[in-house]
């Protein structure tokens, strides 16, 4: 107990006194926070250009070009005297979608045909492409009910009975969790849980492994076991006041949708804390150089992101490559806490990744403390 | 830059040569760890598309036509129900147990309600915190509902006497054929996997710059390297030049296999593509140079290297449009070679747009190549010759 608490208060002492170290586990868990998130200050992307081609010239096609201007999702930016130069527009990446109104839109309307116009959008960009395809589609079904419905009426059908003819079964949607559907809502909490890790493991990895011989005589196993318990405390004391300031400051400063009560959270904040800093310190016996942890573990937040659950669906991932991935804190991490702090998971449910996260604490627990004492015995 | 002396570039890239290949670190840092990352990278979009993602479906009505949307619903490629469950509250919890994207739920007495033509509404509540699950769960239980809903009112359209041809005319006035335009499959493989592996590269050319200059000063050496190349300027040329060759090849060589291996189309000039691979490497390598020369000190310039490279895929705009971003995030994503890259990479790529389209990314690297290094050189000329710089970790 005493070389735990040892081990421990070297470590608080070591790294007040590395400023590469804090630099890691204290700057950048701030700079982060606040430099992270800046891409997708305005939530939802609205407004995207638009091209149109109208061929027809009517009063019908210039209401459906004023309608869809109207739409939040788009604006129309450029006038096309045809599909081929609205496409060069989208090519130069001036506009993000076409809406092509063929020439005699409305005379086939009047005459009770049914007209069809194009919609198109840009498929290089995801968001591009789906704002600028809602936009469109919403606009023209919007104008496609309207005449609907006057028609009903001119049939003799009071209006709202002719709304229910025109669409007998009705779908509602409703997003969960994410009222607005922002995208820093949905990117930046998972990628915060991400930074808690990366810069744990870096950190961690710039302090190196410990020297064993601080902590008496005892038997080296002990010894090993008392370091990596001591150090885990205070690297984990530190992150869960990291973890309190995401969960509970930064994500009501950029106005994430906060639902838990905190219990489940903080349940699985500390098997992800013990794992990540038990992984740490069993990597940090492989960087011979200090500088080595941040330079090979950088690319490893890209496939970690998508790994996790989130970013992409585990349903969409190899089956190997989604049983390997269990191995990464992170990819259990990510998704129970977000459910937990987002949409106000119990601890129930997020005890499948409760179990996964203490498994891979005493898995990594025990590779931390043979790893330190293995490198003992090898410099010895 | 003054490379007229060859010799002395070629001295310097030697001793680097010699070093990187007597390192087992080189090896893992420069070449093991970039390849395990491609071929994480591929593999985690070797599916391509998400399938049978499950719907939590509460069919409160379980009548002939109640079942034949649930059918539809399930018979879809990329949706699965799940259940059947007694209330929306057992359904939400699938949502929260992760075990469901969406809940659908189908009101009592739907069938007699859609006879009666009341309208009653099924509703589709959609996780919107999982973006792309809750896109394509949203964006197909739409479809089925709208092809449910004009079948029935084809069919009462016919009962008030309509011929089978009038109804199927008049049911929608002004209908949207829609398109995607450059990625026809609407491959989200096609979105994000060429994206992916520059953005790897971008951060190992950096990190590797950075350490073959930095070691550099941390072991004392920069006395010998700076010899070995006669002025700082060859000796930095060579000391980067054997990871530009080493880059660029691995570069070409995995963009090629990425798109040939998971069949994402190349539309537009591969050898511009090439022409910008060149530039990237050198324009990270500069950038790399310039955070050595600033900071002459190898842990905080891989500490800098990870703040400028690691945060970069968010502010190129693939995943999220630049045209959206506030300006401070535009101008530190227009401050990245790689968001230049990639929108030169993605517009010959993907839309296969004419090369004029992309002379101004192209511009853009270059500018980087061509502005950065003088600037850089300016401040390590000195740091390379005064030892007070070296061995500071």
């Amino acid at each position: 107990m005493r070389t735990v608490f040892r081990a421990f208060l070297g470590e608080v002492r070591g790294t007040l006194r590395d400023p590469g170290a804090l630099l890691v586990l204290v700057g950048a868990i701030s700079l982060y926070a606040f430099f992270y998130p800046t891409p997708y200050r305005r939530e939802v992307l609205k407004e995207v250009p638009v091209a149109v081609v109208d061929l027809d010239q009517t009063p019908l096609s210039r209401q459906l070009a004023r309608m869809a201007d109207a739409h939040e999702l788009v604006r129309v930016s450029a006038r096309a005297a045809s599909l081929a130069e609205a496409e060069r527009l989208v090519l130069k990446g001036e506009a993000g979608g076409i809406l092509a109104i063929p020439s005699g839109f409305e005379r086939d309307v009047k005459r009770g045909a049914p007209a069809t116009v194009g919609v198109f959008a840009d498929a290089t960009y995801f968001l591009v492409y789906r704002q600028a395809l809602t936009g469109l589609a919403e606009a023209t079904a919007t104008l496609s009910a309207g005449i609907e419905v006057k028609r009903l009426q001119a049939q003799g059908m009071p209006e709202a009975k002719a709304l229910a003819f025109r669409d007998p079964l009705p779908l509602v949607s409703r997003p969960l969790f994410n009222p607005a559907e922002g995208y820093a809502s949905y990117v930046v909490p998972g990628v915060l849980i991400l930074i808690l890790q990366q810069t744990l493991l870096i950190g961690i990895g710039l302090r190196g492994p410990a020297d064993l011989t601080a902590l008496g005589k005892g038997p080296l196993l002990a010894r090993a076991a008392a370091s990596v318990t001591g150090r885990s405390l205070a690297f984990c004391l530190l992150y869960a006041v990291h973890a309190l300031f995401y969960f509970g400051i930064v994500a009501r400063v950029f106005g994430f949708p906060v639902r838990g009560g905190g219990l489940a959270a903080a349940a699985l904040v500390v098997p992800f804390l013990l794992s990540t800093s038990f992984l740490g310190l069993a990597l940090s016996v492989l960087f011979r150089r200090r500088e080595a942890a941040i330079q090979t573990l950088l690319f490893t937040s890209l496939p970690a992101i998508f790994l996790a659950s989130y970013a992409w669906p585990p349903e969409a991932l190899p089956a190997w490559l989604r049983a390997a991935a269990q191995a990464i804190p992170s990819t259990s991490a990510i998704p129970a806490l977000l459910r937990a702090n987002q949409m106000g998971a119990s601890l129930a449910q997020v005890r499948h990744e409760l179990g996964v996260l203490w498994g891979l604490a005493v898995v990594f627990f025990v590779a931390a403390v043979l790893a330190q004492a293995a490198r003992v015995r090898r410099t010895a | 830059m003054a490379l007229g002396d060859a010799p002395g570039v070629f001295r310097a890239a030697r001793r680097e040569a010699y070093q990187l290949v007597s390192s087992r670190y080189a090896l893992v840092l420069l070449v093991l760890l970039p390849l395990a990352g491609f071929a994480l990278v591929s593999a985690i979009f070797w599916n391509r598309l998400p399938e049978a993602l499950p719907v939590a479906v509460v069919d409160a009505d379980r009548s002939l036509l109640s079942r034949r949307l649930v059918r539809m619903i399930d018979a879809t490629k990329s949706m699965r129900v799940t259940g059947p469950f007694a209330s929306p509250a057992e359904a939400f919890d699938e949502v929260l147990a992760a075990r469901a994207y969406a809940v659908v739920t189908i009101p009592a007495h739907l069938e007699r309600d859609v006879k009666r033509g009341t309208a009653p509404k099924v509703v589709l509540y959609y996780d919107a915190l999982r973006l792309i699950p809750g896109s394509i769960v949203k964006r197909d239980v739409r479809a089925v509902v709208g092809t449910l809903s004009a079948g029935v009112e084809i069919q009462a359209r016919k009962a008030l006497g309509e011929t089978p041809d009038v109804a199927a005319a008049r049911f929608e006035p002004v209908r949207s054929m829609r398109g995607a335009l450059f990625n026809p499959g609407l491959d989200y493989l096609a979105f994000l996997v060429p994206a992916l592996g520059p953005t790897l590269l971008s951060i190992f050319v950096l990190v590797g710059a950075v350490h073959a200059l930095g070691a550099e000063l941390r072991d004392g050496t920069a006395g010998e390297w700076l010899a070995a190349g006669g002025s700082a300027t060859r000796a930095v040329a060579g000391a980067l030049l054997p990871q530009t060759l080493h880059f660029t090849a691995l570069g070409l060589v995995t963009t090629a296999l990425q798109f040939r291996l998971l069949g994402i189309p190349m539309r537009g000039s591969p050898l511009l593509v090439a022409l910008a691979t060149v530039l990237l490497v050198l324009a990270y390598q500069a950038v790399g140079l310039l955070i050595v020369a600033f900071s002459a000190n190898l842990r905080l310039a891989s500490s800098a290297a990870a703040f400028y490279g690691g945060p970069a895929f968010a502010f190129t705009g693939v995943t999220f449009p630049t045209f959206g971003m506030p300006f401070a995030a535009k101008a530190w994503g227009a401050l990245l070679p790689l968001t230049h890259y990639l929108e030169l990479l993605l517009g010959q790529a993907m839309r296969g747009a004419p090369p004029s389209a992309s002379l101004a990314p192209l511009a853009a690297l270059a500018a980087f190549v061509v502005l950065v290094p003088p600037l850089a050189l300016w401040r390590m000329r000195r740091v390379m010759r005064d030892p007070a710089y070296w061995g500071r970790t």
